[in-house]
Order: C-alpha cells, then structure tokens, then sequence
C-alpha cells in the first residue's frame, strides 16, 4: 500500500518559536517607555514587544533572554529576531545578536479521509493516548524526534516539534498508521 | 516418645523421629507440634497465641480484647510495628498544671503520615459514591505505587488520590466520569486529569477505552428508568458507535443522547436537562449528538423494543 507517493499532503507551518540572547543586560523600564509596540508586564518581569514586518511577538526579559514568538517559517523567525535586535539597539543598548537557536515549531496538516479514533488508539499502544472526556485528539508522541501530533476525527493533524525538519518526517512516519484506521467515504 | 530439639534456627524447629522430612502441624489451643503423618505429638507447651478471654459481643464498635494491636494493614503503611504512650488514668499521670504527663502520643510512623492522610481521604471519596473495597484497595495500591516513586511529588496529594481514585475505577472494569471524581473530591477535573496522565506515564501502564455501555446502568438507575430503557439505550448507543454516526463525541455525550432517545420512545420520558444534569454533560451537548443520531433512528432501535411514541414522532431538535 504505496499511499505516501500518491498524495501530497501539504504541511502548514503555523507557529515557530525561537531563542536568542543580547548579551547585554536591558534596561525593561526604558524599553517599556521609549519603544514603539511594546507592553510592559512588571508583575512578571518582562517586556512583549508586537512587530508587524514579520508578525511576531517577542518577550524580552531584563537578562538579555529573547524569546520570539509567531513567526511562519525559520527564516522568517531569525529576520524577526535580527529586527528585533536592531531595534533594542537603536534604544541604545549593545546588542550582540547570539544564541539564535529555533525551539518549537508547530505545524497543521489534513488528512483527505476522516481517521477512527479509538482503532487508532488500540493499534498504537503505547504512542498514542486518548482521553475523549479531556481532549478530543489522540495524542501520539514520537519520542526519537521528540515530536508530538494530536490526530482529530476530522483528519486535520497537528504537529509540533523542534524544527520543520522533524516536523515534516513525523508526518511521514503517521501516514500509514493513520491510513490504516481511516474511515472510507461511501 | 522422645522429641528431638534441632537447631533453633531451622524450620521446623522440631521433627518427628519417624518422619523426619513431614512438616508438623501446629496446634496452637492445645499448644502441640504434631506430626500429620503417624499423629505423633512433638512439641508441646508451645506459647498459646490464642486470645485469652471469650468474647461474645457481636459489635465490633467495642475494643476487642483479645487483640494486641490494630487490623492495620502492614501491606500498605511501613509495617505498624509502633508503640504509642497512652492516654493515662489514674491522678500520677497529671503533672502540677493538670496537664498530662507524656504528652507525646503523636509522631507514629511519621514517614507515611502523609500516605495514611491521602488513604483515609481515598475512604472518604470513595464512601461518597459508594464504591465497594476492592476499589478503595487497588486504589490505595496505586498511591502507594505512585508515591513511593516520587516522580510526582509536587503535586497535590488529594489530586493523586483522586486521579488514582479514577484509574482504580477504570481498572476495574466500572470507570466513573471524571466529572463524577470531581463532585466528591476538592480538585478540579483539569488538575485531575493532569495527574491521570502523569500516573499512567510514572507506571507506565495503560487504561482501555472507555464504552458507552459502562455509563448505561448507573444513568439510567438515575434517572428511575426501567430495565426495557436502559437496554434500548445501550443497543442505540453501540449501535451509533458502530456505525460511526458520532465520530470525535466523547462517549458520556452519546450515552446521554441515547437515554433520551430511548426514553422519548418509551412512557418515562426524561427531558434533555435531567439526563444533562445526571450524566454531567451540558443540554446543548445532548442537543447536538441527538442531532447526529437522529437521522438513523429506526436503525438503531432494537428490534423486539415497544414504542409508546413510534420513531417518527421521536423530538427533532
């Protein structure tokens, strides 16, 4: 049953989250008041600063620590990140941009067939857990690409991960599980 | 008639010269060794273990006498071999102040206080709903297991005892809805099944799926509803699964969809809010699978089942 070569399944990236340090200690009173965009939440400690070129939302922190939030794809994460960056700089600090490192990416796929849940389940034991009273999905981990997909009924998968590339294989790896419970269309 | 006494350290301690390798049977009334082959007594004046007085009180509210210590269970605590100080009687255990001299009866088993704590909240749960005792004890099991591996130490004892609470109950074959766990114990059901994940992952062992079967008789006795019901909802209810009628419902929502289509059909109608009410699951949710399974009503019906109301005059909503 040759299924993967027949369909091209299209893989949404929605969310990428990335890391990256200044190394230099940032003032977050000063951010919060001479920036453009920026929140300032004092309770936690932390500055959210909104950019609208690649829409992302970064939380500064007054180590340096960058974390960088909403972005579509990985160079699109490391543009926001570098923009970033600059702005910090231009508010006067002395960024140095190090650290990128990509965290979590998390991405939508569908299915063209709808999947049988609980057959699902029972053909993959250990991997898969399901609990239709908390959650609606099947949660399987795959725990040598450290990734983690939540199979609806619907077909609609979502996957994350710790970059596309594990994202994308992770897929692959769940196509014939999946296509062994799905549900035929009359 | 003579008795050889052997090393004391091996078992049996005794043996019967003519039968040297047979295990002797102890009579501990009569305080006798003997040998079950030629009935030979062995060894005798063995110390009587047997309780020293008759007792013939049938409640069992009174101390017993005859016991030296508690039925506690030494499978479960540290093995109860403690010894407490008393309350006191008599005027010399009072001091100047009309305290009590030795004053600190406290402090037994201190390493599972919280263990014994977490047990007797189980029991409490438990008599709540009115599980039988096999539950609470492979509940307490469960605890026990979880607790002494520690990987969940942060969390809320009274959340692990209830999310062992419900994989007991799972375990047994008769799970109980989360929201159900939720009414008898303080913790909130998203904590619970937090702790129900993380059990399973700790123990490494899995739970079967819950069906809707398992809800049926427990609603339906709810909901005063007649045998004749609660079979027709149960057909319906595995009937729509099997055909996949309500794909990603969970199944609380498609058992309460079932009663009401069962008992819309029948003479003891119940509205969407009672079964709701029952069954925890909101009315809209009912709504909304009776929708799905609406359609292929008279299939799903058993077929000896008797209408009050025939099939096409069931509700549409």
């Amino acid at each position: 049953m040759d299924a993967e070569s027949d369909v091209a399944l299209d893989i949404l990236i929605t969310n990428v989250v990335c890391v990256f340090r200044t190394r230099c200690h940032l003032n977050l009173r000063k951010i919060a008041l001479e920036g453009a965009n920026v929140i300032y939440k004092r309770d936690v400690g932390k500055v959210l600063m909104k950019l609208r070129k690649p829409r992302i939302t970064a939380t500064i922190w007054s180590s340096g620590k960058v974390i960088c939030t909403g972005a579509t794809s990985e160079e699109e994460a490391k543009f926001g990140a570098r923009r970033l960056a600059r702005s910090l700089q231009k508010l006067g600090f002395q960024v140095i941009f190090t650290d990128f490192k990509v965290v979590n990416v998390l991405a939508v796929c569908n299915m063209p067939f709808e999947i049988r849940l609980p057959e699902f389940t029972k053909n993959n034991r250990p991997h898969a857990s399901y609990e239709p009273e908390l959650h609606p999905a099947v949660c399987y981990r795959i725990k040598p690409l450290r990734a983690t997909l939540q199979i609806f009924s619907t077909g609609s998968i979502t996957v994350t991960g710790p970059n596309v590339k594990a994202v994308a294989s992770a897929v692959e790896q769940i196509y014939p599980f999946v296509f062994e419970s799905r549900k035929e269309i009359l | 008639m003579a008795s050889q006494m052997q090393d004391l350290d091996v078992l049996p301690r005794v043996t019967c010269p003519n039968h040297p390798d047979s295990i002797l049977v102890e009579d501990y009334r009569a305080g006798d060794m003997i040998c079950p082959e030629c009935g030979l007594v062995v060894g005798d004046r063995v110390i009587d273990v047997g309780s020293e007085w008759r007792t013939f009180s049938n409640d069992k509210a009174t101390k017993d006498p005859s016991r030296v210590g508690d039925t506690q269970n030494p499978l479960l605590s540290d093995g109860d071999l403690t010894t407490m100080i008393g309350k006191g009687t008599g005027a010399a255990s009072f001091d100047e102040f009309g305290n009590s001299k030795y004053q600190n009866r406290r402090t037994m088993s201190s390493s599972d206080r919280a263990m014994m704590n977490a047990f007797r909240e189980i029991t409490n749960m438990a008599d709540r709903i009115n599980l039988p005792r096999n539950i609470v004890d492979r509940t307490n099991n469960l605890f026990k297991q979880v607790y002494e591996q520690k990987s969940l130490k942060g969390r809320s004892n009274d959340a692990i005892a209830s999310a062992c609470l419900y994989i007991a109950c799972r375990q047994e074959g008769v799970p109980r809805t989360f929201k159900e766990i939720c009414a008898v114990s303080r913790i909130s059901k998203k904590e619970i099944g937090r702790c129900f994940k993380l059990i399973l992952k700790a123990l490494e062992t899995s739970v079967d799926l819950i069906t809707t079967g398992d809800f049926m008789s427990r609603f339906c006795s709810n909901l005063g509803l007649p045998k004749q019901v609660q079979m027709a909802a149960t057909h319906i209810a595995r009937k729509a699964v099997e055909l996949d009628l309500v794909p990603g419902r969970s199944p609380i929502s498609v058992a309460a969809a079932a009663i009401y289509m069962a008992s819309q059909a029948s003479a003891e109608k119940r509205t969407q809010k009672e079964i709701g009410d029952i069954a925890g699951v909101a009315d809209v949710t009912i709504r909304q699978s009776y929708r799905l399974i609406y359609p292929r009503a008279p299939d799903l019906f058993p077929a000896d089942f008797k209408f009050d109301t025939p099939v096409d005059k069931l509700p549409q909503l």
